[in-house]
């Protein structure tokens, strides 16, 4: 497993240097510019695609069916994805965590219900995107598992933008969605482990 | 002990069927798995390794059934496919760690030490390496984690001559080693002419040949002859045959022709080639 961990580590900083850097330039305008949330998400779902962009590379280069060569197990492969996914959702999730706290303290605004309620959607978001997608990659292969990379994507959106439009500046709704946050945090989290799950049951009876 | 026993390997796909395979591979020897491309080279080592699920039959690796911990017997088995498969971005120094962190029983030293034998650049990333260097660098990850098996699906193909020669000849060297043993696959018969102890013909994924080389080469002829000529041999003699308006040539049991009958030798592609033709089996 750790050899797995380690080929996705040197991959990441082979072809993932423009999502770093991007992740960097988003957490410094999230830090010293206005109060965007773009700028804060942005970062997050991209840390949470990462699993889906070095499968689409190692599918490129056969390493997919090269590792079923090596000694891992089916489900060994899968979670060496979702470790990955969750080891960089982490990381990112701290940094941009901290650049938002550092940011809220220069105010004169760091609010632990607020900073939480943020962190709740950060984490959310971060897992959302890679939950729905890596089962439909390890059930169909990274060309049509685009598929659905592309549909969430829309969901996402719609749902960002619809929400925005229903619920914004409405302190009622505000209210209301601070209040099932740490479910829905709880339901992120189910979705994660339900996700990852499935993918093993799904690249289990898939065969070369 | 035999390295490799397969009895009655069956996978059906649409459109393809690989077909009641039996073949036996013994201990410290080479053999080589020859077909024309989509004859069932490739299906049958995926389905040695438990990576294709078999409809019927039984595969024994190093003396286990390949349904049992198939991940304990893949640490002894060492595997290039076609494509090798190694990300392109990594260099062979990489890759050596990824291996590390993979087998248990890996062996740094032997991999550094083929790195240098094969003139393989440590910290070039695999995609700067030619077709050579990248089979190469396949056979090193292979060979550097104590295998006692090697499966090689395609390897040699696409090689230059003198690469060719001299991953043959690593070939050679390795089965030196009473226990140490080789499955090849390739559609390049003469490769595997040079190097292989058994033979095993494949095509349209039924096995028309398993034997040991020397034998099948001792045992069959080429006779160049009349149609005439032919029509008077026992026809059970008569292998497989090509005629032409210049004459007939067949490939004849040497023990069934008359004493006296000038018989030229055979070589494997040539008895490959007339079985293909014709579809037989010996």
């Amino acid at each position: 497993m750790k050899g797995l961990l380690l080929k996705d580590f040197y991959m990441t900083i082979r072809y993932c240097r423009a999502y770093l850097l991007m992740i960097a330039v988003f957490v410094a305008v999230s830090f010293v510019g206005q109060e965007n949330l773009f700028f804060v998400f942005f970062p997050c779902m991209i840390s949470g695609m990462l699993p889906v962009t070095l499968l689409a590379y190692d599918e490129r280069s056969k390493w997919s069916e090269y590792c079923r060569v090596l000694p891992y197990s089916k489900a060994q492969i899968v979670s060496g994805k979702y470790l990955v996914g969750l080891i960089a959702q982490l990381a990112v999730l701290c940094v941009t965590g901290t650049a938002q706290a550092l940011r809220m303290q220069a105010a004169g605004m760091l609010n632990l219900q607020n900073f939480g309620a943020l962190m709740g959607l950060l984490l959310i978001l971060s897992s959302v995107a890679s939950s729905l997608v890596l089962p439909f990659m390890f059930r169909y292969g990274v060309e049509k598992g685009r598929i659905a990379y592309y549909v969430m994507i829309g969901i996402v959106t719609a749902g960002g933008i619809g929400a925005t439009n229903l619920f914004g500046g409405n302190a009622a709704a505000d209210g209301a969605v601070r209040s099932v946050l740490p479910l829905l945090c709880a339901a992120g989290v189910m979705l994660y482990a339900l996700s990852w799950v499935l993918s093993i049951a799904f690249y289990k009876k898939q065969q070369a | 002990m035999n390295a490799l026993e397969i009895h009655n390997l069956t996978k059906t796909f649409t459109g393809f069927k690989l077909d009641d395979v039996s073949l036996t591979l013994p201990s410290g020897c080479i053999m080589g798995l020859i077909g024309e491309n989509g004859a069932g080279k490739s299906t049958t080592i995926k389905l040695i390794l438990d990576i294709l699920h078999k409809d019927s039959g039984t595969v024994t690796l190093l003396g286990r059934d390949n349904g049992e911990n198939i991940r304990l017997t893949k640490e002894e088995v060492g595997v290039v496919l076609d494509d090798v498969g190694i990300p392109e971005c990594l260099t062979a120094k990489q890759v050596g760690r990824v291996m590390q962190n993979t087998f248990r029983t890996w062996n740094d030293r032997m991999y550094a030490d083929l790195l240098q034998k094969f003139s393989l650049p440590a910290d070039k990333p695999f995609k700067a390496f030619s077709r050579g260097m990248k089979m190469k660098l396949g056979i090193a990850v292979a060979m550097s984690h104590g295998s006692r098996l090697l499966l090689l699906d395609e390897a040699t193909n696409g090689l230059d001559p003198v690469v060719r020669d001299e991953v043959i000849g690593m070939f050679g060297e390795f089965t030196r080693d009473e226990d140490h043993s080789i499955l090849i696959s390739s559609h390049i018969v003469s490769d595997l002419e040079k190097i292989c102890d058994y033979v095993a013909f494949l095509h349209n994924g039924r096995l028309l040949l398993c034997e040991e080389k020397d034998q099948l080469l001792a045992e069959y002829g080429m006779l160049h002859c009349t149609a005439e000529q032919l029509s008077a041999l026992d026809p059970a003699a008569v292998r497989s045959k090509k005629e032409s308006p210049y004459g007939v040539e067949a490939i004849v049991q040497r023990s069934a022709v008359p004493a006296g009958t000038v018989l030229s030798p055979v070589s494997l592609e040539e008895v490959f080639l007339f079985m293909v033709k014709e579809g037989k089996t010996a």
